[in-house]
């Protein structure tokens, strides 16, 4: 077998406080050269200052930063081999696109003509050729943040960081950008480090994500992996829509939920409490007497498109079950349904029992 | 926001006070055009007469080129420490900053004869001898936290992530503030520089402490004015009123422009109002 080969970024055991604020606690991370790898958290998880740490701007309290192999946890940001994507659109507004795409090979010392050269290609990678004279007022909000992604990937830097680039955009020009942003990714074979809050995002654009929780990591893998088998309760409700219901895992693999008896997954817990998870895309619901004996009340329906999404009421259980349905009858508000959902497809995970 | 209803209560008050304001000046000016030396109505005709005496005076020739010269040093000076006050107050993390730009403006609270009398005794106690020189250097007391008040308030508003951009790019501090900060603060830097000219141009009470033999506009309409009372103190106070008008104007297109801030320079009277409400001192949000 061959050895691996270096990891692109290697992060470990970083920790950053802000005053008494622990911001990173002991963040060890890889990620491969080529790879787009997501970190994904709610605010104020820390994966923001994380970004900003391999980026240069923080320096972090604990811990190393290594570059291909090169440590630069002390190395200013403008020596370090990576470049950023900011929130905002930080164009610079005395410049026009050109000679935005350009300030990088200019700090450079990179020769007129191969300038020229480089821009071209670039904004030809984010289709804005023609564009070079515009200004920043002259430009959309996705206009901007693709010329900020020429800007940055013109130097051909080891690691493009991006930080939620994609915040401030419409949703629909948020959708074209993700599309954008996959094939650039694809085209150039560049390493990504991207950070968002929003899962859908996480789970559409990556190859791996890592979600962040209060400053720690709480599970990496690839995004049906994390979608699929979150690994905390936390992992279980950021990542999709999960209903988390705490139950007793019965021998012969059944679990009791509001007094019944359902049927579980025979890899996961064999006895004792438990979380079990349930995507709203794995519930089904049928009418009453169809044989599970869960029962419960429709109190919300709302329609999308693709199918209904309900608000299930359970007996004994405190927040209603949400189920989304793509075909089969639908449901009227008030209707007492059964609820059943494909054990296979919903993990347990382990409960200390004095938890709710 | 709503139209409040005109009063002629209102009208009158305001008329009043423009008419209170600029009645004077415009009977300076008006009467260094005089044709006879008298000082008040009725005014008997045009002339440049007393401009001709003013221009052919030596004295005044001399007391405008220090003038000048002082003034430039002073708005040069400024404009170079000033920068580097205001660039090192905006940029500064240090708990220390804020009381620190208080330090900073606390001369504006400072009475003139106070900054004279003190930078006086300063002189006299170091041994240097009174000149143009130590004009200047009180000039400099007297105008920079005008100048820092202004360009820290621009600093203040400046993008950090544009700063941020700019060291991720590659480019070291010099580099970032010379491509990517100076360009877009410069013309509030100039604007505040020629407000400093302005200032230090028609300064008296400081000057009046600390210049010894010399002598610069203000002090030349004083001491003429001790001698003789003739339309040419009109002519003198005429011309300083046009530079000074000049200056103020310079400095305030290009620190106020509207809608600068399209072209991507700090600007516009949200500024002003900043600085105003002390935003200098508050530091970068």
């Amino acid at each position: 077998m061959r050895p691996e080969p270096l990891p692109r970024v290697r992060l470990e055991e970083v920790t950053h406080r802000f005053g008494d604020v622990t911001a990173l606690d002991g963040v060890s991370l890889d990620v491969r050269e080529g790879e787009f790898v997501t970190l994904l958290g709610p605010s104020g998880c820390g994966k923001t200052t994380l970004l900003r740490i391999v980026a240069g701007f923080e320096r972090p309290t604990e811990g190393r930063v290594i570059l291909g192999g090169e440590d630069v946890t002390r190395t200013p940001a403008h020596r370090r081999p990576v470049n950023m994507v900011f929130q905002r659109p930080t164009l610079f507004p005395h410049l026009d696109v050109f000679e935005n795409v350009a300030f990088g090979l200019r700090i450079a010392g990179v020769s007129t003509e191969e300038v020229r050269a480089r821009v071209g290609d670039a904004l030809r990678l984010i289709r804005l050729e023609g564009y070079e004279g515009r200004r920043n007022y002259e430009l959309s909000g996705g206009q901007m943040q693709r010329v900020a992604l020429a800007r940055a990937m013109v130097n051909r830097p080891k690691v493009l960081l991006l930080d939620e680039p994609l915040s401030a955009l419409d949703l629909k020009i948020r959708l074209e950008m993700e599309a954008e942003l996959r094939r650039v990714h694809r085209e150039t074979g560049a390493t990504f480090v991207y950070v968002t809050h929003d899962q859908r995002e996480a789970l559409a654009l990556s190859d791996r994500i890592v979600v962040f929780n209060e400053g720690r990591v709480e599970q990496v893998g690839e995004p049906d992996r994390v979608y699929r088998n979150p690994a905390s309760p936390f992992v279980a409700r950021f990542v999709g829509d999960s209903n988390v219901i705490a139950v007793e895992v019965t021998p012969g693999d059944t679990v009791r939920i509001a007094g019944r008896a359902m049927p579980a997954a025979s890899d996961g817990i064999a006895e004792g409490a438990a979380w079990l998870v349930l995507r709203p895309d794995v519930v089904r619901l049928s009418a009453p007497g169809s044989g599970t004996g869960l029962r419960g009340v429709v109190r919300d329906v709302s329609f999308r498109g693709t199918g209904h999404t309900y608000r299930v009421e359970v007996g004994g259980l405190p927040d209603p079950i949400k189920a989304e349905m793509h075909e089969g009858g639908t449901f009227e508000l008030e209707d007492e349904v059964e609820l059943g959902w494909d054990p296979a497809a919903s993990p347990l995970l382990p409960r200390t029992p004095d938890e709710p | 926001m709503e139209r409040t209803q005109r009063s002629p209560f209102t009208a009158t008050v305001t008329a009043l006070s423009l008419l209170f304001l600029f009645v004077p000046i415009a009977v300076v000016v008006l009467f260094s055009f005089h044709s006879t030396g008298g000082l008040s109505f009725p005014f008997r005709g045009f002339s440049l007469r007393w401009y001709e005496e003013v221009f052919s005076s030596p004295e005044f020739r001399e007391a405008s080129v220090n003038s000048l010269i002082v003034a430039t040093a002073t708005a040069v000076v400024t404009l170079l420490l000033g920068t580097l006050a205001a660039y090192g107050l905006s940029h500064s993390r240090s708990r220390l900053r804020a009381p620190l730009a208080l330090l900073f403006f606390l001369p504006l609270t400072l009475p003139g004869l106070f900054i004279g009398l003190s930078l006086l005794v300063l002189f006299t106690e170091v041994q240097i001898d009174a000149s143009l020189a130590t004009v200047t250097i009180a000039h400099l007391v007297y105008v920079f936290p005008y100048f820092l008040l202004v360009s820290l308030a621009a600093l203040n508003r400046l993008d950090v992530a544009l700063e941020e951009a700019g060291a991720d790019l590659g480019a070291n501090s010099w580099l970032v503030f010379r491509k990517v900060t100076l360009p877009q603060v410069w013309p509030v830097l100039v604007g505040a520089s020629s407000l400093a000219f302005a200032l230090s141009f028609d300064e008296f009470i400081i000057t009046f402490f600390v210049i010894g033999a010399d002598s610069t506009l203000p002090m030349f309409i004083w001491s003429t004015l001790r001698r003789t009372v003739n339309p040419s103190i009109n002519a003198i106070s005429s011309l300083l009123l046009l530079v000074t008008l000049l200056l103020f104007v310079i400095s305030f297109v290009l620190t106020f422009r509207r809608g600068r801030k399209r072209r991507g320079v700090i600007g516009g009277e949200e500024l002003m109002e900043q600085a105003l409400a002390g935003d200098a001192i508050g530091g970068r949000t």
